[in-house]
């Protein structure tokens, strides 16, 4: 074992969706960002970013419709895979913050296809998602049919949703890409694959259900 | 196909950096609203329903023409309609509240406008820069008057905002806006605001020893409005809230935004923080 091994971890579809995922939210970000947060309005004078908004969500929501319908037996696995906590995501939890100081690696309990972490940043995603996508419609479509005060609330529901997801998705880009534990994270999210050392020591489980008995 | 971390991590940073650092002045700096100034003083008891008001509004702001409004199916407020009036029939007789714009010295439109096409000119009326205008839309939805309205494009969302401009060009130039200068009766008054106000106490005043109830509108509402009314019956028959406030959800938009900014900032700064901690305990253990 001189080379390291590999495991794939993601398949290529799942690769490109990610991304086109990911560039679809940003343009929706930033679009977003310039009529919210303070003091950024100034690109959105004219409208035109109203326009790329609407545009990049037919992306945003299309996406994940398509990908569904080719992979609906992994798109399922996905939401189950979110949604089922066991009592290692409470351990998980409890140790995390000494993990993410440089704290020792071996106290983890082992995990699955993906973190505890991990998991609550899919969750959010999901719920963001849809919290975006109820209001956006209102606020695009249904404005008419909402009273001022009722539209006013969905206006702050797509608010909380932006900041939930902006907060999240920064600490994603932080520990997906940036944090000196996180070595392959990115890198499996780009060819989808990760050493097999990588996979023991992140993904033990999984490692064990899945790679670790073809040898 | 590779990209470097550290590349990642330099083209992350500089996004970010350029998301949050663009400075927060501009949202600061729409305060020249003041409650002084110049005002306008609509009297309904003076009023005739002439729509000579209607009329002038649409001739000097190049509005398109509709026909002769009437009193039973007024026109509503519309991107092409900035004042209308809102006709009360008591006992067989018409009395009109000229409706358009209030100019609030607190205004819920300029709150919520994340471009800043909307501010407070210094002489207390509210004033819009229509390049500036994303078409979003928060002014109509967020004004407790209902006064501005959106010309917009259902598919692509582009819209724009408009409503009465004070005559913006009129008044800047000494002029009175175009329906004051058409009022044949004096049911509309422009002048200075301290002035109207006394104007208007002493209006109810007088309307009190003729055995007629009066109230004056729009002295105090939202800090005061630059169009004050008198009325001769309760402000809800006239189409007006009793107790107009900025929407408090507007306050919550803006702490959310100020809160989401904020913590975003202190984020990126906390996972330097942890970055260096961790780099530095996984160092010291491989040592070991």
């Amino acid at each position: 074992m001189t080379e390291a091994r590999v495991v794939e971890r993601f398949r290529k579809r799942t690769v490109w969706f990610h991304w086109i995922h990911t560039a679809a939210f940003l343009v929706l970000l930033v679009t977003g960002a310039i009529l919210f947060l303070p003091g950024l309005g100034g690109p959105a004078a004219g409208g035109i970013t109203r326009s790329i908004h609407r545009i990049a969500v037919l992306f945003f929501v299309g996406v994940p419709i398509v990908y569904f319908i080719i992979n609906p037996r992994m798109s399922l696995q996905f939401i189950k895979e979110t949604l089922t906590w066991g009592k290692d995501d409470f351990i998980w939890l409890t140790k995390a913050p000494d993990y993410y100081f440089g704290g020792d690696e071996s106290k983890m309990p082992p995990q699955g296809h993906v973190n505890t972490g991990q998991k609550m940043w899919e969750f959010i995603v999901l719920a963001t998602g849809v919290l975006f996508v109820i209001s956006g419609i209102f606020m695009w479509f249904l404005k008419d049919t909402l009273a001022p005060a009722v539209f006013q609330w969905f206006v702050i529901v797509h608010d909380v949703a932006f900041v939930v997801a902006f907060l999240m998705l920064l600490v994603h880009i932080y520990t997906g890409s940036l944090h000196p534990r996180m070595t392959e994270s990115l890198r499996s999210m780009w060819d989808g694959k990760i050493s097999e050392k990588y996979a023991r020591d992140h993904y033990a489980k999984w490692f064990e259900e899945t790679s670790g008995h073809k040898d | 196909m590779k990209i470097s971390r550290k590349d990642f991590l330099k083209g992350a940073a500089g996004a970010t950096g350029l998301l949050l650092m663009q400075p927060a002045a501009s949202a600061m700096a729409k305060d020249s609203q003041t409650s002084e100034g110049m005002a306008m003083l609509i009297d309904v008891t003076k009023c005739v329903s002439c729509w000579w008001c209607y009329a002038a509004c649409k001739d000097y702001n190049n509005l398109p023409e509709t026909g002769k409004p009437s009193l039973t199916e007024p026109p509503e407020l519309a991107p092409s309609v900035w004042t209308t009036l809102h006709p009360v029939l008591n006992e067989n007789v018409w009395t009109s509240r000229k409706k358009a714009c209030n100019h609030c010295t607190d205004a819920a439109c300029v709150e919520v406008c994340p471009t800043g096409a909307l501010s407070y000119n210094d002489m207390g009326f509210v004033q819009y820069d229509k390049d500036k205008c994303s078409g979003c839309g928060y002014c109509a939805e967020f004004c407790p008057f209902g006064v501005p309205q959106m010309d917009t494009n259902k598919i692509t969302g582009v819209a724009i905002m408009n409503k009465c401009t004070f005559c913006h060009d009129r008044v800047t130039s000494g002029e009175q806006p175009a329906c004051a200068a058409a009022c044949t009766t004096g049911a509309i008054t422009y002048g200075n605001r301290a002035d109207l106000v006394a104007e208007a106490k002493a209006r109810v005043a007088e309307l009190g020893q003729n055995g007629v109830q009066a109230t004056t509108y729009g002295i105090n509402e939202l800090d005061g409005l630059h169009v004050m009314y008198v009325l001769n019956d309760s402000p809800e028959v006239y189409g007006l809230p009793a107790a107009p406030e900025t929407p408090p959800t507007g306050i919550v938009r803006n702490v959310l935004s100020w809160l989401g900014g904020g913590l975003a900032i202190l984020a990126v700064a906390g996972f330097g923080l942890n970055y260096l901690a961790a780099r530095f305990r996984m160092r010291g253990g491989e040592k070991e």
